[in-house]
Order: structure tokens, then C-alpha cells, then sequence
């Protein structure tokens, strides 16, 4: 693992002079006098929201009462590290996993394959293509990524279906349907398309099918969006072009609609070996505790999640007010996006006034660089949340069953078919149902260890890149009529 | 199993035929069935495809391969995690995989025990349950391996190394293509290597209560013991 920079800047939203008045020296650890990082650290961090939490008097140590109100947050954006060999993944998923993925591939070598979609920055669709395709190229399936473009009003109208696609009204003229068309006209006249198999991302360019009569290739489209509720104007005028496809490939059953053509089932996946998820040394994990006040002696809950209602931080917080009548417990909510998001800023401050002058209640509002930090918080928790009222398939989920901790989850969205209840982590309906379910996990250790090792086992099994990579795979050689159901290839 | 060339069989411990060990990769469709409660979910079953019955049985198995207690398969985990129906989801995972060579037998059972249950409770037939349940179906494509077995001992190798799915294709899904209460190892150790009561001891382990990993190390027992003995 390459260790996290030490010095590494942290944030300095408050001067220099303002933290050195609000400062009393005898109340500083020995640490933050002997540490230059941790000296500078103090001079520097905001406060989530901006606004300074007052914590009541307590027990807990000075040192941990200063990192929680002014936690060492990370500034600088670390460069990002080289993608993962295939050949790393062995110490992984073993090694006869990884001779079935490159007996899979050697039938398919020399096969191209396109990728097209509509960003190549941001996104959990550019990350995935960002990580997929160099394994692709690595197991001589020549794999390119296109991106289309296009005006601002085609980025508006895209938005739009996406937001009617998830159920939203809309109101769907002739006007947009022409800019759509016209834009996807556009990228069709421009790309180029004489490969084996075509990969099309999400609706934005579904269109370039209308390429498929002039080419030999298969094609496919990838659905990323839950397309359980749409706006039926939108999806119908979307679902014809659709139909065009060899297959279409959705997340999870219940964001399927009835087409004519097979869809098959790609659940989203993460890799082990991202930032996010690769194992971490223990040293890195306490110190990123140490970083946010975090006191390991005693158990810690977790939710990582944007600052958003659907995620339902507030109620977190309620629950753990009702574990913490009976278990001496700290609640960790981490998450982003209440920087840029103007509504997120207003949840934050919702889930600091819920949160009150407790200061077991630890809130980080965290930049997007933050993958390591957010890894070692999961791995030093004792449970996760993740108490959504809506989700996708909530990779957070996944995440937390990689690092083999006791999930306790909404059941909403693709959380169910990553949480079966009491075997690979625990579903909850209510605030008094998830304090329930963190009480008996917290009590019963050999118990969350057992969901624990499901939920890893689960998620190797399910929902690593590597089963992903291997799906491509087999989608491709059944499409490319090279192996047929229940044969031998 | 492949086709394999004759080995000599002077030497009591050669094989008649290697055994060729392969695995199996599988594809998820999903299907048009939804159900929405158990009356929907029985029509469902009567007339969904076979490799539907097969995903949410036999396949589950593999997919949820390092549960070793209280998972049987996803009809009974429905009717008790998302209808609330206990004594029903009890007979569901009751029904042994292992005792069906054929889909259609293993419906008509699965049929059979849900209409019984909804004549004695008929108010939880249109009951709406938590979640709806999707039916889909599982596309299996074999892959060979590199593992090659001519006697015990290189046989207790391949089971070592190859993976837990290469243990499922031979110890359950070979059920259905057998058309027998057996499966592929039984089948070459009693008549390639003249080893029935090992095939017997082999067959008899329990799928239910152990994980597949468990089910390679009871396999290993039988054939390590079996190596001891010979």
C-alpha cells in the first residue's frame, strides 16, 4: 500500500489567528505540541457547514474533542494511482478464478469492442470504463472508450430524461425529441463503427443504433438508471430505439421494463483494489481515526453518504440516540457533497442540528478525493449504515460487505439483493428498526462477525470487477455465437 | 465430463478414464415473470422456462455457496423474508435439489407444496408481498480446466485446486444432465476406479449444512481416507 502523505495540507477555511485566540495551550495534547503536521492542522481545519459545533461536557478525552471540531481534512488532490494488472486480482479471487476469466478471453482475442458514452470524466459510469477496459486491453480484446458530444442543449435535454426516466415529470415536445435526434445524428456521422460488439452507455447515446444496419457487429445497450417508474412519453420514445439492440443489460430486476429483446443482469461492482477498497495497513486506519477524533477503544458506527434526505442521516442519528441509552457508542456520518451542493449544504446543517452538542457524533464533510480516508473509516467501524430511503443499487453496500463489517441497511432499491437479511448483513424498515439491529450486532459480536464474512464472501462472489469482467465475457461469446447455454466452449 | 483416452489398468490404483475436471460460468437473464404475491408466484412457475426453476434453486446453491445454514433456495427465502410466511417457506427449503434428475419433477413439487399451502391459508395468496420477486434464468457455459485426474492421489489434487464452482458443476448441477441420484465424482469413482462405497460416502455429503468450501474439504476426507486405505 503507498502510504498517504503525511504532509499533506489540510484545510484552511479559518485563519491562523483565529484558531491560535480560540486555543488554550494547556489544553493541547502532547502530540499536537511535538507534531509540526499536527501543528499546522490546527491552525487550519473548518468546521463541517462552516459553522462550529458546541459539544456538552464530557468524559472524553481533550485531544479527541479538539479533532472532532476541528478535523484534519485533506486539501490536495492525490495524483491518481496506475490502474490494477489482471494478475493482481490472484491473491484476491484465486488463481483458478482468474484461469477461467483468461480461458473466457482467449476464445474472444482479437475482438474489438466499442464503449460509447457520455462523459469521460465523473460519474460512476466513467469509473467503471475507466478500470474495465485496461483489463479488457490486457486480455488482447482490443476495447476503445467514446464519448459523444454535444451543445448545452443537448446536455439539458439528457439531464431532463434522466430526471423523467427516474419518474420525474417532464414535458416532452417535438422540439426535444429533434435535439436528441439531431445530436445523436451528429456522433454517428462522426464515429466510426466496424467493430465486433458495441457497447452504447445509458440513454444519451442510444441512437447510434441506427449505425446497426451497416455494421456487422453486435450491439448492446447498458443501463445503468432504474428504469422501474419512467415517465412513459420519455421512455417511449426511447423504447424503440432500444429494441434495436442485441441485448440489453440492466443492475438489478427491479429497474427492468418489458422489452423485446434479452436482458441480462450485470450487477455494478467495485474493485478491491481502487483506493476505496484495497486493504489498508492498520497504522494508516489509526491514524486516519486519530486525523477525525475517532476513538477506537470504543465501538463506532458508520454511514458514508452524500448529505442528501434520501439517505436519511437524521434518522442515523436517531437511531443511534437509541443505541446509545444502552451501548456507549460513536456515530460516524462521512460523506460529500455539501461543498458544491446547495442542498446539501442545508441537509448537513439539519444533521448537525439533529446531531446537537453530542460529541460522540462525529460529521465530516469530506472532498471527492477522500477514497482512503473513507476506506479507513469503514474498516475501523464496528457496523455500517446505510439507512437510504431510495438508492440505485448503493455501492456503499457493497463496499461495506467487502470489508467484511456487519451492514445494516435500507431495504430499498438494489440494497436487497446485496442483504439478505440475517445471513449477509441485516435489512431495516424504520429508525427503530436499524437501533434494534445495531444493538444486537454490537452485542452479539460472533454473530456480526458471521454476517460479516457472508457479506464479503457475497460480494466476492457477486459484486467484484472481476465477476463483471467475466459477465462481458460470456455476454460476448453468447452474442458472438462462439459458446451456446450448457455447452463446453 | 469429457471423452477420455483408455489408461492401463494393470496398476490397481490407474483409472480406467481420467477425469477431466471443467467448471461452469453462468450468465443471468431476466425473466418477463414477476410475482407479486404467492397466487402470482405459483402461475409464475407454472409456466416460466426451466432454466428459471433452475436458477432459483440449483444455481442459487452456488451463488450463495458460503451460507452454510438457512439458505435453501430464493422460493423459500421469498416466502419467508418478504411474505412472512413461515411454515410455508419451512416446506421450501425442505425440498432437496439433490433428489431431482429433472426440472419438470422439481416444478410440480414446487407447485404442489405452495397450492397446498395456499388451500389451508387461502387469505395469503393475494397477500402483497414486502418485495416483489423477479424471476430470472441462468445461461451456463462450461469451461474446461487444466486439471487432469488418472489415479486418487491426482485426483485429490484437482479437487484442491480448482474452484468452488468446479465443485458445484460436478457435485449438484451434474444431477440434471446424469439424470441420476449422483453426481460426477461418484460416477468415476465407482466405475473408473472400482471405488463404490467411496462414491457412496461421497454422495451422501450434506449440501445443506456446509458451504461449498466445506463440501470440498468432506469430498478431500472421503478420498484422503480412500488414499490411506489403497
Amino acid at each position: 500500500m503507498k502510504e498517504k502523505n503525511p504532509e499533506r495540507k489540510t484545510a484552511s477555511e479559518t485563519s491562523k489567528s483565529q484558531v491560535r485566540d480560540q486555543q488554550d495551550p494547556a489544553a493541547k495534547t502532547s502530540a499536537a505540541v511535538d507534531d509540526p503536521v499536527v501543528q499546522e492542522s490546527v491552525s487550519a481545519p473548518a468546521p463541517p457547514g462552516g459553522k462550529e459545533r458546541r459539544f456538552r461536557q464530557t468524559d472524553l478525552p481533550e485531544h479527541f474533542i479538539e479533532r472532532r471540531r476541528h478535523p484534519r481534512i485533506s486539501t490536495e488532490q492525490p495524483p491518481p494511482p496506475a490502474p490494477p494488472r489482471l494478475d493482481d486480482y490472484a491473491a484476491i479471487i484465486g488463481k483458478p478464478e482468474l484461469d477461467e476469466i483468461r480461458f473466457l478471453a482467449r476464445h474472444l482475442r482479437g475482438k474489438t469492442v466499442k464503449m460509447v458514452n457520455s462523459t469521460a470524466v465523473g460519474g460512476g459510469v466513467a469509473e467503471i470504463l475507466n478500470r474495465l477496459i485496461p483489463l479488457m486491453n490486457e486480455l488482447e480484446i482490443p476495447t476503445r472508450w467514446d464519448v459523444i458530444t454535444g451543445g448545452n442543449d443537448f446536455y439539458e435535454v439528457t439531464k431532463g430524461f434522466h430526471n423523467a426516466l427516474h419518474g420525474g415529470e417532464y414535458n416532452l415536445t417535438q422540439q426535444i425529441k429533434d435535439i436528441f435526434m439531431s445530436y445523436n445524428e451528429q456522433n454517428r456521422q462522426r464515429m466510426e463503427f466496424a467493430d465486433d460488439l458495441f457497447v452504447i452507455h445509458d440513454p444519451q447515446p442510444a441512437g447510434l443504433v441506427r449505425s446497426k444496419s451497416q455494421t456487422r457487429g453486435r450491439w448492446i445497450w447498458r443501463c445503468h438508471i432504474d428504469l422501474s417508474n419512467p415517465h412513459p412519453g420519455v421512455w417511449d420514445f426511447l423504447k424503440p430505439m432500444i429494441e434495436q439492440y442485441d441485448a440489453s443489460i440492466f443492475s438489478a430486476p427491479a429497474f427492468t421494463r418489458q422489452l423485446n429483446v434479452p436482458q441480462y443482469l450485470f450487477y455494478p461492482s467495485i474493485d478491491p483494489l481502487s483506493e476505496k477498497n484495497k486493504d489498508l495497513p492498520e497504522e494508516f486506519v489509526n491514524k486516519v481515526c486519530d486525523d477525525f477524533g475517532i476513538d477506537r477503544s470504543r465501538p463506532v458506527i458508520t454511514q458514508i453518504s452524500r448529505f442528501d434526505r434520501l439517505k436519511d442521516p437524521v434518522g442515523v442519528i436517531e437511531a443511534y440516540k437509541l443505541v446509545k441509552k444502552y451501548v456507549d457508542c460513536q456515530l460516524v456520518l462521512a460523506g460529500g457533497g455539501a461543498t458544491d451542493d446547495p442542498e446539501g449544504a442545508v441537509v448537513l446543517q439539519e444533521v448537525m442540528d439533529a446531531a446537537g452538542d453530542d460529541p460522540d457524533v462525529i460529521i465530516l464533510n469530506l472532498p471527492p478525493w477522500s477514497a482512503l480516508e473513507i476506506n479507513a473509516l469503514q474498516r475501523a467501524s464496528t457496523v455500517i449504515v446505510q439507512k437510504s430511503l431510495k438508492e440505485g443499487f448503493g455501492l456503499t453496500v457493497t463496499e461495506g460487505l467487502w470489508k467484511e463489517k456487519p451492514v445494516v441497511a435500507g431495504a430499498v432499491g438494489g440494497i436487497p439483493t446485496q442483504i439478505i437479511h440475517k445471513l449477509t448483513g441485516v435489512l431495516v424498515h424504520s429508525v427503530e428498526g436499524c437501533a434494534y439491529q445495531i444493538r444486537y450486532l454490537l452485542t452479539h459480536p460472533e454473530f456480526a462477525a458471521q454476517v460479516g464474512k457472508n457479506g464479503r464472501e457475497h460480494a466476492k462472489e457477486n459484486f467484484l470487477i472481476t465477476v463483471n469482467l467475466k459477465r462481458w465475457l460470456l455476454l460476448f461469446q453468447i452474442l458472438l455465437g462462439m459458446a451456446r447455454p450448457n455447452e463446453t466452449i | 465430463m469429457a471423452t477420455a483416452p483408455q489408461m492401463p489398468t494393470t496398476h490397481p490404483r490407474w483409472a480406467r478414464s481420467p477425469f477431466y475436471f471443467n467448471s461452469a460460468s453462468h450468465l443471468l437473464r431476466i425473466s418477463r415473470e414477476k410475482a407479486t404475491n404467492l397466487q402470482e408466484l405459483v402461475d409464475a412457475l407454472r409456466t416460466c422456462g426451466e432454466s428459471s426453476i433452475f436458477q432459483h434453486t440449483f444455481q442459487t446453491l452456488e451463488e450463495h455457496h458460503f451460507i452454510n445454514k438457512g439458505f435453501s433456495n430464493d422460493f423459500s427465502h421469498w416466502a419467508f423474508a418478504a411474505c412472512n410466511e413461515v411454515e410455508l417457506a419451512e416446506r421450501l427449503s425442505a425440498i432437496d435439489i439433490r433428489e431431482f434428475t429433472s426440472i419438470a419433477t422439481l416444478r410440480e413439487r414446487l407447485v404442489h407444496i405452495i397450492e397446498t399451502y395456499l388451500q389451508k391459508n387461502p387469505r395469503a395468496a393475494t397477500r402483497v408481498a414486502m418485495e416483489p420477486f423477479y424471476l430470472m434464468a441462468s445461461d451456463l457455459v462450461v469451461v474446461p480446466t487444466p486439471y487432469v485426474a488418472r489415479n486418487l492421489e491426482e485426483f485429490a489434487e484437482g479437487i484442491r485446486r480448482v474452484s468452488v464452482h468446479a465443485i458445484y458443476y460436478h457435485f449438484i448441477d451434474a444431477r440434471l444432465r446424469l439424470k441420476l441420484n449422483n453426481n460426477d465424482f461418484s460416477v468415476w469413482l465407482e466405475l473408473e476406479m472400482d471405488m463404490a462405497q467411496a462414491a457412496d460416502r461421497l454422495n451422501r455429503i450434506d449440501i445443506y449444512t456446509s458451504s461449498l468450501e466445506g463440501v470440498r474439504r468432506n469430498i478431500l476426507k472421503v478420498v484422503e481416507a480412500e488414499i490411506v486405505r489403497t
